[in-house]
């Protein structure tokens, strides 16, 4: 560790000798000597831009578009660096590297893409809980869901906690910013109203009081009236007595109409 | 058209988690303050913000805990801002990480900071060899 306090050390003046030497031929900005000292600082510092890349990698973007991205911000970052302001240029670079990388999630659509695909894993682990359930005759496991869907354990909590909670966004977002012409916003995108809008509410509204329900019984109810499986058929899958489905099945809608009234 | 809207009143709360000083309880922390980012109307860009920020935190003490084997994450949230604490105790301070540090030049994971302070509106931090690593971050709800 103490090695590597040493490193650094030469590093930073290192660093701050070759943004001297660059100062100088920023005088002439045709020099070969200028392309040279600019791509030398750009090589030196691509590790801190991979670096910065990787904590968004996990944002749904590929990594190499990141790290593209990202060096645009060094390029920008070390064409306005100016030694006399007294900061490293780590420090002065990460902010410019940063907000390069995530104006790009901006133009991509990324707040509104992000939330549906939150939305959808939610539903997709409510099906998977069910089809787990009935197949393992248990409650499936986190860690099971995760594997079953191809998702990373965090991404499966964070699915069922906030994917149907994550802020509605303004009918005014932009969609994406750049360029001359107005950019769209959501309400760009609002059709007509749909005969069957107050059904999908219904839907939606039935959907999220499912959510009360512990895995078994949205089970039964699934199989009882999605599937039209008997009392009896579902005990024989659940290994429990018919008694004890009809018990279940009740209390699961008495929740459902518990939440739907309030 | 452009009035700001009235924020639902949200009233002042207090979160605080403590979770073993391991990567692998990192993922725990991010749960918790996406949750408690949520509730105060955080945009989801915002939320990402503030978990990778909160995995920083972490992760820095984690890497420069002197002994500590807990790292304590508290939030606090008022109508407008969510102000979060990241700090680990250095008990049992292990002597070779001290030697290590330079006491002119305190770093906090170093580069984990400019990140956090690129994504936070304002950022605190204090080392201490003995008393461990505290660090406190604060978001701004923008409207």
């Amino acid at each position: 560790m103490h090695q590597h306090a040493d490193d650094e050390r030469w590093d930073r003046q290192k660093t701050r000798e070759a943004f001297a030497r660059f100062a100088e031929a920023k005088k002439d900005p045709g020099s070969s000597e200028y392309e040279r000292l600019r791509s030398e600082l750009v090589v030196a510092h691509l590790n801190l831009v991979r670096y910065l890349a990787v904590k968004f990698a996990n944002r749904g973007e590929a990594l190499d578009d990141l790290i593209q991205v990202g060096t645009v911000g060094l390029l920008k970052a070390i064409d306005r660096f100016d030694l006399e302001r007294g900061v490293e240029f780590t420090t002065y670079a990460t902010p410019t590297i940063v907000g390069e990388i995530k104006r790009y999630f901006r133009d991509k659509g990324w707040a509104v893409k992000v939330p549906r695909r939150l939305q959808e894993l939610n539903l997709a682990v409510n099906r998977a809980i069910e089809k787990l359930s009935v197949k393992m005759g248990r409650s499936p496991t986190v860690a099971e869901l995760a594997e079953h869907l191809n998702a990373s354990e965090e991404d499966i909590l964070e699915a069922q906690e906030l994917g149907q909670a994550y802020n509605l966004l303004s009918l005014d977002t932009e969609l994406s910013g750049e360029g001359d012409k107005k950019s769209q916003t959501l309400a760009d995108y609002i059709g007509t109203t749909d005969a069957g809008l107050a059904l999908l509410e219904d839907k939606a509204n039935l959907e999220r009081a499912f959510e009360v329900l512990t895995g078994r019984e949205r089970v039964i109810l699934y199989l009882r009236f999605y599937e039209s499986v008997s009392q009896t058929e579902i005990a024989k899958r659940l290994n429990v007595s018919q008694m004890h489905v009809s018990r279940l099945q009740q209390k699961a809608l008495e929740k459902l109409r518990h939440v739907l009234q309030e | 058209m452009n009035q700001p809207i009235a924020h639902p009143n949200r009233s002042a709360g207090l979160v605080e988690l403590r979770i073993p000083s391991k990567a692998e309880w990192v993922a725990v922390a991010r749960l918790a303050v996406a949750a408690v980012a949520n509730r105060l109307n955080f945009s989801i860009e915002d939320i990402e913000d503030v978990k990778l920020a909160v995995a920083e935190a972490c992760t820095n003490c984690i890497q420069h805990a002197h002994g500590s084997d807990q790292i304590e994450i508290t939030c606090e949230t008022d109508s407008d801002a969510l102000t979060i604490r990241v700090r680990d105790y250095g008990q049992g301070t292990r002597p070779e990480a001290i030697q290590s540090r330079r006491v002119d030049e305190p770093r906090v994971g170093g580069l984990g900071v400019f990140l956090i302070r690129s994504l936070m509106d304002a950022v605190e931090y204090d080392v201490h060899p003995e008393h461990g690593t505290n660090l406190v971050m604060t978001k701004k709800v923008t409207a």
